[in-house]
């Protein structure tokens, strides 16, 4: 079981004052009428005074506790806000992020077509010219194979390059709020 | 007589009493672990101050925020200021200030100046 905290001794006035009443009332003074009337006029004053204190704390306390409850009604409002505008927030980051890598994996696409031409042209023509007695369908059909498969590969490549891109983000992103967290122990 | 400097934390507020010029302040947020313990100090030092007021005492309540047990203490520190004016000629006031918009604030001034009859003024703070 959790250890209890000593309690505040916050009506320690109010305490004495019961307390010299219960006093009183086993005491020889309860059996004069004048003591036991004095005392009762006390007793009716403290009383009175703890109703009034008890009246106000628990108006103020309502008041405080409504404006507690107004208060967490924004911030469950402004947090539903603030999660809205983090989705937009990463949709739009991996829009950018997607426009940044397809720019990449074109010019990687584009090198890579602009080798297999020069390829296709140093090597593969010649070849098909020596052993296929320059076939122009040979050739057109190379060359066209050559230029249907750039789009599937810079897709391919584009997806490949996304990938890295968003894993590296997420570790990024881990490694800050860790950063995050020890800042937080620190402080503490 | 010593005045009563308490620099405010988190979680209880600034205090500045000075014996000197009457000028007395509470302002910041009170939600302290043990406000008998924060608050028993002031109430000590404004029976001692009650003994020989100046002419004139004003004690500016700025709060922000504060907890129940703190309400009461507050009302103890009222009543305390009140003790003051048992002292012949002598004009005990409370600038109540509150922040922009903080009607409920307000409303708790109002409050304690019905129970305590202490003269309040009432100063709504821009933010």
């Amino acid at each position: 079981m959790a250890k209890r905290k000593p309690k505040e001794n916050i009506y320690h006035k109010e305490k004495a004052y019961l307390q010299r009443a219960q006093d009183f009332i086993v005491s020889e003074g309860y059996q004069d009428v004048d003591a036991t009337k004095t005392e009762l006029t006390s007793i009716v004053e403290n009383y009175e005074e703890l109703l009034d204190q008890t009246v106000l704390i628990t108006r103020i306390s309502d008041r405080l506790q409504k404006k507690l409850d107004q208060t967490n009604n924004k911030l469950v409002s402004l947090n539903d806000q603030l999660n809205d505008k983090n989705e937009e927030l990463q949709e739009t980051i991996d829009n950018l992020l997607k426009a940044k890598v397809g720019r990449k994996a074109t010019t990687y696409v584009f090198i890579f077509a602009l080798v297999l031409f020069v390829f296709s042209e140093a090597l593969i023509e010649p070849y098909i010219e020596s052993y296929y007695a320059n076939n122009i369908y040979l050739s057109l059909s190379v060359k066209a194979l050559i230029a249907m498969s750039i789009k599937p590969l810079e897709m391919l490549v584009e997806d490949s390059l996304l990938k890295i891109a968003r894993k590296q983000e997420m570790n990024r992103k881990a490694e800050e709020a860790k950063k995050q967290v020890d800042i937080e122990h620190k402080a503490e | 007589m010593d005045n009563l400097i308490i620099e405010g934390t988190k979680q209880s507020p600034s205090v500045n009493f000075n014996a000197a010029n009457g000028k007395l302040e509470l302002s910041g947020r009170s939600i302290p672990e043990n406000s008998f313990e924060f608050y028993n100090p002031l109430l000590e030092w404004l029976g001692e101050y009650a003994k020989a007021p100046k002419d004139e005492t004003v004690l500016k309540v700025y709060l922000e925020y504060f907890n129940t047990s703190s309400s009461k203490y507050i009302l103890e520190v009222l009543k305390k200021l009140k003790e003051v004016l048992k002292a012949e000629g002598v004009k005990v006031k409370v600038d109540w200030c509150y922040d922009e918009d903080d009607e409920e604030m307000m409303e708790t001034g109002e409050d304690y100046e019905d129970v305590t009859g202490l003269e309040f003024d009432y100063h709504e703070i821009e933010e």
